[in-house]
């Protein structure tokens, strides 16, 4: 084999790390979109044995948003294995707890059973803030499209751009809210 | 209930057995319980002894060498002389083995000719019309591919696959590389005696430069530093320097690290290429533009 066609083999089954950020985003589509990057099927030369998947890495899971109330309402359950050891852990409680948790299950529960998740989900590096160890951001070089365009709170709007905006409506100036 | 049945069958067979005092036999038609046993225990027996050790094709049943020699010809469609094709096929050991059996025995030795001046002169054929062929190609390039298909294993694979190494006459067995070379290349040298160089020539094509088929140029010619053979080619077309800037990565930091590196004359692409670390991308760059460069793709 030429020396070309040995780098081209080897670019073609390269590993690509992505970063994407989960801040305002639901957990549970994104884990749809996460799971195609991390199993490879975004690739052609996508194979169950081929062992293309790329690396993930998520930022601020701490952000995520949960649909409706959910929040109040998803509960996780545990078994300790030992008699007596059922628990259901509402979403917040265990967001307080551990802030990647919910977006990890949710990749995992995302692959439905297959049996190579156990070492897909090794590729899934989940951060709660902004902050990652500088040698995994080496190895970055794409960023996945958020699904949910963040919005804008308003307080981070410029004085210009809220004058600016046209308004059908506004409260009258003697107006004394509450 | 059925065990009633069966106790009643049972009895009654034994008492017809006390009645007519014969022996039922067991004889039944299928195979009997022996059979397999054996078999396998000849099979073991069969693979411990080894493998039969190869035979040549003419000491088997129904060889006529008249008739291998005139089909050989005929199988690859060229009209050969019987006799030069002969001659190509008779190597020297096979003629000195001959002379001494002869001797031996007492009987009065034939003259046979042997490949030897054949081999001498399809040298010459088979190397000149190679560099004919790819004189469109760079000196170094057009070497590697003379050398590369008059190698000894190159034309014993080629002679193998044609049916030769059944109608040589050698004295040893199995035939070897070299000989199986030789004699492909006295076989060229008998066609270009029996009909023409033109014709010779057209052999060579279809059986030795189709070899070719298939192979990157860097399968067979690998320049050794491809950066400084680079340099040179460039100066020679008057560019006097390139600089290598990296297009891509990806996972840099591990194992499996992979560079794209391009090289720029003035912000012109020369070439391009992958590698599993910096260094290894820039070689890959400077074969892709060695191959651009000679070959202008």
């Amino acid at each position: 084999m030429s020396a070309l066609k040995r780098v081209q083999q080897w670019a073609t089954f390269a590993r690509i790390w992505h970063v994407y950020d989960a801040a305002w985003q639901n957990p549970f589509h994104s884990a749809k979109l996460l799971k195609k990057y991390l199993m490879g099927l975004h690739k052609p030369i996508y194979h169950p044995l081929n062992d293309c998947g790329d690396h993930v890495i998520v930022i601020n899971t701490g952000d995520i948003a949960l649909p409706e109330d959910e929040w109040k309402k998803r509960a996780y359950f545990h078994h300790t294995g030992y008699p007596g050891g059922a628990s259901w852990t509402v979403a917040w409680e265990l967001h307080d707890k551990d802030p990647t948790m919910i977006l990890k299950k949710a990749v995992y529960s995302s692959m439905d059973g297959n049996l190579q998740r156990r070492y897909t989900m090794e590729r899934l590096h989940l951060f709660p803030d902004g902050k990652v160890p500088a040698d995994l951001m080496k190895n970055v070089s794409n960023q996945i499209q958020q699904i949910r365009p963040v919005p804008k709170r308003l307080d981070h709007y410029s004085e210009q751009e809220r004058k600016e905006f046209p308004k059908l409506i506004d409260y009258p100036k003697d107006y004394i809210l509450r | 209930m059925s065990l009633y049945r069966q106790t009643l069958a049972l009895t009654s067979r034994l008492l017809l057995k006390q009645a007519l005092k014969t022996r039922i036999t067991g004889e039944t038609r299928n195979i009997k319980r022996w059979v397999a046993p054996t078999l396998n225990e000849l099979y073991t027996r069969r693979l411990k002894v080894g493998p039969e050790p190869p035979q040549p094709r003419s000491t088997f049943l129904e060889w006529n060498y008249e008739a291998e020699v005139f089909a050989f010809g005929k199988r690859l469609g060229e009209d050969f002389d019987k006799n030069i094709l002969k001659q190509a096929l008779t190597h020297r050991s096979f003629v000195i083995a001959e002379e001494e059996k002869a001797k031996q025995k007492g009987v009065q030795f034939e003259e046979l000719a042997s490949n030897r001046s054949l081999i001498k002169e399809s040298d010459k054929i088979v190397s000149d019309f190679l560099k004919e062929e790819f004189k469109e190609h760079p000196d170094d390039v057009a070497e590697a591919l003379h050398d590369y298909l008059t190698s000894v294993d190159m034309l014993a694979h080629v002679a193998s696959h044609m049916g030769l190494r059944d109608i040589i006459l050698t004295s040893e067995f199995p035939v070897e590389n070299s000989t199986l070379a030789d004699t492909f290349k006295a076989v060229v040298a008998a066609l270009k005696q029996s009909q023409d160089l033109a014709r010779a020539q057209i052999f060579v094509k279809d059986f030795l430069i189709s070899q070719l088929n298939g192979k990157d140029i860097f399968d067979i010619w690998n320049p050794e530093k491809p950066l400084e053979y680079l340099t040179n080619l460039l100066r020679q077309r008057g560019i006097n320097e390139f600089e290598p800037r990296l297009c891509n990565q990806s996972a840099a930091n591990t194992i499996l690290a992979n560079y794209q590196v391009g090289l720029y004359n003035n912000k012109k692409l020369l070439g391009i290429g992958w590698g599993e670390s910096i260094q290894i991308a820039k070689e890959t760059a400077a074969l892709d533009a060695i191959q651009r460069l000679h070959y202008q793709k």
